[in-house]
């Protein structure tokens, strides 16, 4: 394990984030956060707008759009 | 001698079709199993027909009839395998397909090729002190900016991102569900999230609250 460096880090900060594969270790990303203020707040600031994006898009379905796709989906199978 | 041998197997093969019809007969009503399983997902794929198609009205009419045409294919659905990445491709396919035909997108299909200079670099030379203070701005943006936002940013880009942020799907299954290589994913998801932080930046700058621009240039 060895720290990858900030610019590396920045690289695949998404990656290493979502916990995808990318070219440098998530490990050397680890140790690299540790110790780089600099990169733990870029990686707050990514996180943060992953959670306020998904926070803001909730939605619920209306209650009449279920009875309609239970409908739908009774006509489709007397049809068959 | 080989009477003998070929009765057996004859009797077997009757067996094994017995045993199938036996199975189907007592396995659901496929249509309950179908609303049992699949219809859970409803807020969802409503939430996420709201940011495709922009309205409440056509985003319940993609969700009707994306279930209708997930029924339709769900003799083809393996039971085990991951029905909510299932239900979203069916959702994308058919919003494609009817809705953004109907919609004027200036930028679509010349979207991936803009060069990085051209949507601003992704290196950020902000001090630490003032990207703490940029997340925190971010925290606090209303509901209401955080998705005009994203409804402004182009519109391959904002699947990405709302698959990946929203949805939490990994860049292999957003890559199927978007019929797109890993590599345009990844472009799209990095771009469009650029593109949405400089927007909740620029919202938070005009009302007094200082974030200092992460680029230099637009």
């Amino acid at each position: 394990m060895s720290d990858c460096g900030c610019q590396k880090a920045r690289k695949d900060l998404e990656e290493y984030l979502r916990n995808e594969v990318c070219k440098t270790q998530h490990s050397d990303i680890k140790e690299h956060l540790d110790s780089c203020a600099s990169c733990q707040e870029e990686a707050l600031v990514a996180k943060t707008l992953t959670d306020v994006v998904a926070r803001a898009c909730k939605e619920t379905a209306p209650d009449e759009l279920r009875d309609q796709v239970l409908e739908r989906l009774r006509a489709v199978q007397a049809t068959h | 001698m080989i009477a003998t041998i070929e009765a057996p197997e004859s009797a077997w093969d009757a067996d094994v079709d017995w045993a199938v019809m036996e199975e189907q007969t007592a396995t659901e009503d496929p249509r309950t199993q179908f609303e049992e399983q699949a219809l859970p997902f409803m807020d969802q794929l409503y939430a996420a027909a709201m940011r495709m198609t922009r309205n409440p009205a056509d985003a319940a009419d993609l969700v009707q009839e994306t279930f209708v045409k997930a029924f339709g294919s769900w003799a083809s659905f393996t039971q085990g395998t991951n029905l909510k990445a299932w239900l979203y491709r069916i959702l994308t396919n058919t919003y494609i397909n009817i809705y953004r035909k109907k919609q004027r997108e200036p930028y679509q299909g010349t979207i991936d090729e803009l060069e990085d200079w051209q949507l601003g670099g992704a290196e950020s030379t902000t001090a630490s002190s003032a990207r703490s203070a940029e997340a925190e701005a971010i925290d606090r943006m209303p509901a209401s900016v955080v998705k005009d936002a994203l409804q402004s940013i182009p519109e391959d880009f904002r699947l990405a991102v709302y698959l990946a942020d929203v949805e939490g799907f990994a860049y292999q299954e957003i890559a199927e569900i978007m019929k797109t290589p890993i590599g345009t994913v990844m472009s799209r998801l990095h771009r469009g999230r650029r593109l949405l932080r400089d927007l909740l930046a620029e919202y938070a700058k005009e009302r007094g609250i200082d974030v200092p621009a992460t680029r230099s240039t637009k």
